[in-house]
């Protein structure tokens, strides 16, 4: 009895998404010479791996999922929830956070905007996972 | 969820019965014990601040007991839409124990400690994601045909802290609750005659020492029994921090 509450709480007790602990670094260390930015990587890794489901053109029953305002095929729409993200994403020194793309949906993910979970998602590598910490520690900083 | 432990024990302490603010409790004078087994049905439409759906779900109980005292478990298991994503899975397995503590005439007084375990998928709504422990005291008086009852508890997660997690909007979807929280309801209860139970009731939770969102529900409900079988019918609606916009609920409960 005692085992099986045992394996029934730690069922319910999976690594939570955690704040990376990245700060910005300027000049950027992967690059070594230019900052990371929306225009050089925000928008291209948003655009390849979330805004199939994280847009703000999709109505909430076309979303699979996603929660409502967390649009980011927008700078702004990532920057109002830029920690979550890193939480959720991000690789840093505290934490390696595998949890999107795919979260929620065992890995499946729309192969277009808004359209079914026919494929299996695009995993982001290591590099741009830690590279996203990156940015979004920088981001963090700027005036929106 | 944790919350429909409160439907087990519909069999033993009828005619009201716990089930969203899970504290309702309406007494009986008998000390026969008795098994009871019930399923109840449940259906909800929402909309939070970051999701918009609804659900189903078919929840068995499991209880024996008295009026004085009464063990349960519940086990739901839920179709959850959400953002146009529909996922299917259990809830929060929860167990529950009841003492009547003071019985005389009119009054009676009591405490039930219910306790969940993080069974159901806490990211996709499904359950809290940690074990909750929910101890409360409650107290009944009858007067005529009515039965005013009430009560209060605090529901804790037993480990973690939601302090540092991202809010969206009450959670888990099936049967939000706070990671910390004071919780009451209040219940009256009319016995209309020939087995059949009129009722409305308020209950709610406020977060305590945790980030949080306060919710109050009310609920009208309709009740009859025949025999060992207790069956009874419950429309509720969210009022305060969108815990839903709409739930029906039937269920029933069969005594041996």
């Amino acid at each position: 009895m005692r085992t099986m509450w045992l394996l029934l709480i730690l069922a319910g007790c999976p690594s939570s998404p955690t704040p990376t602990g990245t700060t910005c670094a300027d000049p950027d260390p992967i690059t070594g010479t230019t900052t990371l930015t929306w225009d050089n990587f925000g928008h291209d890794f948003m655009f390849k791996y979330c805004t199939n489901c994280h847009s703000s053109s999709l109505p909430h029953s076309m979303r699979n999922g996603a929660p409502i305002y967390h649009d980011f095929d927008t700078l702004i729409g990532v920057v109002e929830v830029l920690d979550h993200v890193d939480a959720q994403t991000g690789w840093g020194p505290n934490a390696q956070n595998n949890f999107m793309p795919g979260g929620g949906t065992n890995g499946r993910c729309p192969s277009v905007a808004g359209g079914a979970l026919d494929e299996a998602c695009p995993e982001p590598t290591g590099e741009e996972r830690t590279q996203l910490a990156q940015w979004l520690a920088c981001e963090k900083l700027r005036p929106h | 969820m944790t919350s429909w432990i409160g439907v087990a024990i519909l069999g033993l302490l009828a005619p009201a019965v716990a089930h969203a603010d899970h504290h309702d409790m309406a007494m009986g004078g008998g000390h026969d014990t008795a098994f009871g087994a019930g399923v109840s049905l449940v259906a909800a439409s929402y909309s939070t601040l970051d999701y918009i759906g609804n659900y189903q779900g078919v929840v068995p109980t499991l209880s024996w007991g008295s009026a004085a005292y009464s063990v349960g478990a519940s086990f739901a298991m839920y179709r959850l839409e959400t953002n146009g994503l529909e996922r299917f899975g259990p809830g929060d397995f929860a167990v529950h124990g009841l003492l009547r503590l003071y019985h005389h005439e009119a009054v009676t007084t009591g405490v039930v400690l219910m306790v969940s375990a993080p069974t159901g998928d806490s990211v996709g709504g499904l359950g809290m994601g940690h074990p909750m422990a929910m101890p409360a005291a409650w107290g009944a008086w009858t007067y005529g045909h009515a039965t005013m009852t009430a009560s209060v508890g605090f529901d804790r997660a037993i480990v973690g802290s939601m302090s540092t997690h991202h809010d969206h909007g009450p959670w888990p979807l099936v049967e939000p609750m706070n990671m910390s929280e004071l919780s009451w309801s209040g219940t009256c209860d009319i016995a209309l005659g020939d087995g059949i139970h009129g009722g409305a009731r308020m209950s709610g939770g406020v977060p305590v020492g945790e980030p949080g969102h306060d919710r109050v529900v009310g609920a009208a409900r309709l009740a009859w029994g025949a025999g060992r079988v207790e069956t009874a019918a419950e429309l509720q609606v969210g009022l305060v921090g969108d815990p839903f916009t709409l739930r029906g609920l039937v269920e029933t409960a069969l005594h041996f």
